[in-house]
């Protein structure tokens, strides 16, 4: 109750404005915010049913990826093999509902494929030292040759009745309401858990967590065993919405768009801090880009050519106002 | 058994590493409300002794006591188990998380229920509380640890030890690299923690002055042996370095 008046006062109302407006994912989300407008006053149909369905798939994948992204970002690995994981997934579940199991086994089963895959980075990253960008550098190739391996090259369907495709893709905001549920976990995983905590204490200062008896190795591997699951289910999730699976989808773009998402949502590259919310605002950032560019439609070329700099106008502006909330807290 | 608690010591220690004799044989005994300066030279042994205190180098040789019962300290939990807890010079806290969260660093309280979810509001009240107790002033508990002073950070790794019930404290250094008014900040801190009477200080320390003006007790360290101990009212800035400068001479 005593804080009930501060809060409602002018000043205080502008203190909080002034503290949002220092947050890292304040500017990206007012950016997002101008780019919207933008796209509907050049072009009506951009805030339509269909073009937000469109734009909701474009975010979709993307968030899922940064939220494990982010996690190993915060904890100084990063996780380069996380789109090939998602190309694979589709067909493991195809593979296990052909040999029998029902499609929600199938489902169950490459998860966990895709968790295994995650636990071999780790143990490798961890147990022979070799730094996880190296590691899932190699998990890359290899992952991309066992799915092109078990699919022969070709295209798969997605098996499943309406009811589980409708949910996990189907539908054109299935894909979007799965990442939200993804990042309302993890926002609270990273918020509110001792292991988020301690991923920032990784991250933030190893000597001190390590001195503090915090678990490094078990967080360290975990996050690895997060991200490529949470890889695995986006893909699946696509595989869903297609119909049909192509043994390169995902790929590195994917990833890249995931790391994108997170970095430009605030997630600092050399560790030690970042948000789930921030991945979330950095994904709208970039799906509301490529968006609104194919609506305009703009040559597929000269499109790689602006979300490129898009990515890195956004980044420099993070870091300055990183620097900025820096100077403002002493 | 003397009137007042022993609370740690050490008999005739000794630690190799590889041909380098760190430790040849040390003995040192530290009281509660007790505060102890180990001075000497880089290379004397003094870090040595504080990680075998803090159970993350094992002697060689010799016996550790705590509360007068022997004990081997096999780790540095093993050693927290019995209330020892170290101050490094390395500080560490983590400058990306609030104070409260640092103070609390992997003893952090949760909420009841199945979901462990952290309870920040009894972390950031007991933050305030421990603080207030111990006198230590930072502008607010939910700022960053990276956005505070020299001293006020390594107050707050002191008020970490003191929180997580330290009952021997050892300090590596607790006043290097800081300007005199952040030395005072800190000399005051150890004051308070003196009197409260049921913690046993010892700290590593190269300004003898400020050594003398904390301590109750010095011990002089060269080349891995106590060479010299006294009550700090029984000798001088002076006589240490009159001890050190013969030590030089002898060697040239």
């Amino acid at each position: 109750m005593a804080t009930q008046p501060a809060i409602l006062s002018p000043r205080g109302v502008a203190r909080r404005a002034h503290g949002f407006l220092l947050r890292p994912e304040a500017g990206v989300f007012i950016v997002s915010v101008v780019l919207v407008l933008y796209f509907q006053l050049a072009n009506p149909n951009f805030l339509t049913d269909a073009n937000l369905q469109t734009l909701s798939q474009f975010v979709a994948a993307p968030v899922i990826i940064a939220c494990g992204e982010i996690m190993l970002l915060i904890c100084r690995e990063i996780d380069l093999s996380v789109g090939q994981v998602f190309a694979l997934a589709p067909f493991i579940m195809g593979d296990a509902h052909e040999a029998g199991l029902p499609v929600v086994a199938a489902i169950f089963v490459a998860l966990l494929v895709c968790a295994l895959i995650g636990l071999a980075i780790g143990l490798i990253t961890i147990w022979l030292e070799v730094p996880s960008f190296i590691t899932t550098l190699g998990m890359l190739f290899l992952v991309t040759g066992v799915t092109l391996t078990i699919s022969r090259g070709f295209p798969a369907n997605t098996p499943g009745g309406p009811l589980i495709t409708n949910l996990l893709g189907g539908w054109g905001y299935a894909e979007i309401v799965w990442a939200l549920v993804a990042v309302a976990i993890m926002h609270v995983v990273l918020r509110h858990t001792r292991w988020g905590l301690h991923t920032i204490a990784i991250g933030g200062n190893l000597t001190a967590a390590a001195e503090a008896g915090i678990a490094i190795n078990r967080i360290k591997i975990g996050n690895f065993v997060l991200t490529s699951t949470l890889g695995g289910f986006a893909g699946l999730l696509e595989a869903f919405r297609i119909g049909s699976t192509d043994p390169l989808a995902g790929g590195s773009t994917i990833m890249f768009l995931g790391v994108a998402s997170g970095v430009i949502g605030g997630t600092a590259l050399g560790g030690g801090s970042g948000t789930i919310i921030g991945g979330l605002v950095g994904a709208i950032l970039l799906g509301v880009l490529q968006d609104g560019f194919t609506l305009q439609g703009i040559n597929a070329f000269t499109f790689d050519i602006i979300i490129g700099a898009a990515i890195l106008i956004a980044m420099i502006a993070n870091i300055r106002i990183a620097r900025r909330r820096q100077r403002g807290g002493e | 058994m003397s009137d007042v608690a022993e609370a740690i010591r050490a008999e005739a220690l000794t630690k190799r590493f590889g041909s380098v004799t760190a430790l040849a044989g040390v003995s040192i005994a530290l009281k509660r409300g007790e505060t102890l300066g180990i001075l000497g030279d880089n290379g004397a042994g003094k870090s040595t002794l504080i990680k075998i205190l803090t159970g993350y180098h094992q002697p060689d040789s010799g016996q550790l006591f705590v509360d007068g019962k022997p004990v081997r300290l096999g780790s540095v939990d093993e050693a927290r188990a019995f209330g020892i807890e170290c101050v490094y010079q390395d500080l560490a806290l983590v400058n990306g998380l609030s104070v409260y969260h640092n103070l609390f660093l992997n003893r952090e309280l949760l909420r009841p229920g199945l979901l462990r979810l952290l309870d920040h509001a009894a972390m950031r009240r007991r933050a305030a509380e421990a603080l207030a107790e111990i006198g230590v002033n930072v502008p607010s508990i939910e700022i960053e640890v990276g956005a505070l002073s020299g001293g006020q950070r390594q107050a707050i790794a002191v008020a970490r030890a003191v929180c997580s019930q330290a009952r021997i404290l050892l300090l590596d250094e607790p006043l290097a690299a800081m300007g005199a008014r952040e030395a005072q900040q800190i000399i005051r801190l150890i004051e308070r923690l003196k009197a409260r009477g049921d913690i046993a200080i010892a700290m590593i320390a190269h300004n003898y002055a400020q050594t003398l003006e904390i301590c109750d007790r010095v011990i002089l360290m060269q080349h891995g042996r106590v060479t010299f101990e006294s009550a700090t009212a029984a000798t001088s800035a002076a006589e240490l370095l009159e001890i050190v400068r013969r030590e030089y001479r002898q060697r040239a």
